[in-house]
């Protein structure tokens, strides 16, 4: 079939061109104007080295910003990836109702984060908010908050708004998990193990790749984490629910810097590869073969 | 064992394992039935009692929604550009996919290596230069900018997807239509195309979520009225909805029946999609 050939690079062209202009040139563009001094006013780019990068380890916001992500990377890695198992662990064994236990619980992962962010600021408003009312109602009334603008509740307040809804892992963990062949089952049932020592000795090790491979997804979700926090606490109170996205565009579109915005951007694509790297050496999600 | 021969202990956690499950599913509905509930109540109901159902069924909200805002222009917005990016992603998808499911070359390889880097390169990161490439391109608010740029976020997730499929359609269905003398394009698009119609749909199914639902992009590549999208509207309204209740919950809630519609009908194929990849059979 040697008419193929010149076909080649047509059907190639314009997922390459997509690919450089949004991704391959503006990842070579963060990394090289985080050295230099560029900003919206100015004369144009001055090349500085490493001073945006001094910078960085001289501004407590970054600090404060890169502690949250870090805790959020963690949260999200360990409490909605184990809430999302869990569920699946159920559910493969197809109880009643299984399906649309799925299909409700991908709900909240299926609406436009807009939509949860707004859906949440209505939430916790402290006026007709769902929990201040539910607080009234039974009495406790005393423990009501300005939950999404108290800088105590703040941060655990957010983090409420995704770290339950783990319809993605739980999809995910399921398909593996009903893959999984009868006759194992059946065997670890024979040889005595009850349903509890079948899950945790048996089913848990055969779903350790998806479930490392739901983890990075975890880790890269709330890396990139903006829409829900800007709709919600916009970063505030003071800087207590800033990641570092929300600081790079504070940086980028407040202070109109870009090469410290992207200095920022260069650190969030480090920490993007390093994450990468601990789950998947630590869950041998690339492993071939069990 | 049938239930009747069940132990205390068993249905102890069987009775847990239902309040669990009930559980998952109000902590999932509720927000979006709560939001569908208060945008049917009037703003003194909302503000007297946050959890009391509506007295009476208004629509006031819906048309205030309307009125205050432009909503539906934005709704329109939303629709020209996730309809769009979604067809282009497809289809420049599966061209490529195709070439690499089914071509030698060299470099092929190391080509595809380099393109499925994209899933994990985190985007918000690129918020600056990914604006200075449509700024360049003179795409700047316009709708033509986040058509071009929705197109790529999906590239990964539709390379995955469409690789997978063509690798899995059996080379004897094009081999015959070659030796019927069709062309290289039209196996693809007569014969290919038509066999890879699941892959397609999954493909598509998770490319019209994404552009639909996205936020950060919008914010960054528009400024006026020319392009905002729906996701939009509803963080840019809050000013003008702040004492309007009602009309800001029946804002979300036109925002996210969209998405709740799409999801019901193809179900089955956003979880297909979802797995295919990552999930090992």
């Amino acid at each position: 079939m040697k008419i193929k050939k010149g076909w080649i690079p047509v059907f190639l062209l314009p997922a390459v061109v997509l690919f450089l202009l949004i991704y391959a040139v503006p990842l070579l563009m963060v990394f090289g104007t985080s050295l230099f001094d560029y900003r919206l006013t100015g004369t144009g780019m001055t090349f500085i080295g490493l001073d945006n990068y001094i910078r960085l380890f001289q501004d407590p916001d970054f600090f404060q910003a890169l502690t949250n992500t870090v805790i959020w990377i963690l949260i999200q890695c360990i409490v909605h990836v184990a809430l999302g198992t869990f569920l699946a662990l159920i559910l493969y064994k197809k109880p009643r109702g299984w399906k649309f236990v799925r299909t409700a619980y991908m709900i909240p992962n299926i609406i436009s984060n807009a939509a949860m962010g707004m859906i949440f600021l209505n939430i916790f408003n402290p006026q007709y908010g769902v929990i201040n009312s539910l607080l009234k109602a039974i009495g406790l009334e005393h423990l009501t908050h300005n939950w999404l603008m108290d800088s105590t509740t703040a941060f655990p307040s957010v983090t409420m708004v995704w770290v339950l809804f783990a319809g993605y892992t739980t999809t995910l963990v399921l398909a593996q998990a009903l893959s999984i062949d009868e006759s194992v089952l059946e065997a670890a049932h024979v040889d005595g193990a009850t349903p509890f020592q079948t899950d945790l000795f048996v089913v848990l090790p055969l779903l350790k790749k998806i479930i490392g491979t739901t983890m990075v997804m975890a880790a890269t979700y709330m890396l990139q984490m903006f829409d829900l926090i800007y709709i919600t606490t916009n970063g505030g109170p003071g800087k207590a629910t800033t990641n570092l996205p929300l600081l790079l565009y504070g940086v980028y579109k407040g202070e109109n810097n870009y090469g410290y915005a992207n200095t920022i951007g260069v650190v969030i694509v480090v920490i993007g590869v390093v994450a990468m790297t601990v789950i998947n050496k630590a869950m041998k999600v690339n492993e071939e073969d069990y | 064992m049938s239930p009747v021969q069940m132990t205390m202990k068993e249905r102890v956690l069987c009775v847990l394992k239902y309040l669990f499950l009930a559980l998952c599913v109000c902590l999932a509905l509720f927000p979006i039935l709560w939001v569908i509930m208060s945008s049917f109540k009037t703003n003194a109901e909302i503000l007297s009692n946050g959890m009391a159902l509506p007295q009476n069924f208004s629509f006031v909200g819906y048309r205030d929604a309307l009125t205050i805002s432009p909503i539906l222009s934005y709704f329109g917005h939303s629709v020209i550009i996730t309809v769009i990016s979604t067809a282009l992603n497809v289809l420049l998808l599966a061209m490529a996919s195709y070439v690499f499911a089914r071509c030698r070359f060299r470099g092929r390889d190391a080509l595809y290596f380099l393109l499925s880097l994209a899933m994990v390169i985190p985007m918000t990161a690129l918020l600056h230069p990914v604006y200075s490439v449509v700024q360049t391109l003179g795409l700047y608010d316009t709708k033509a900018g986040l058509i071009l740029v929705y197109t790529a976020l999906n590239l990964p997730m539709s390379l995955l997807i469409l690789r997978g499929t063509f690798a899995s359609i059996p080379k004897a269905l094009e081999e015959a239509a070659y030796v019927d003398g069709a062309g290289f394009v039209r196996t693809f698009f007569q014969i290919m195309m038509p066999c890879a119609k699941g892959g397609l749909t999954s493909a598509a199914v998770l490319a019209f979520l994404q552009s639909w639902n996205e936020f950060t992009f919008a914010l960054v590549l528009t400024s006026g009225e020319e392009a905002r999208t729906l996701p939009l509207s509803l963080s840019y309204f809050t000013a003008q909805f702040s004492f309007n209740y009602t009309a800001l919950f029946a804002a979300v809630t036109i925002a996210v029946i969209p998405s709740i519609v799409i999801f019901a009908v193809f179900q089955e194929q956003v979880v297909s999609s979802l797995t295919a990849g990552s999930v090992k059979e």
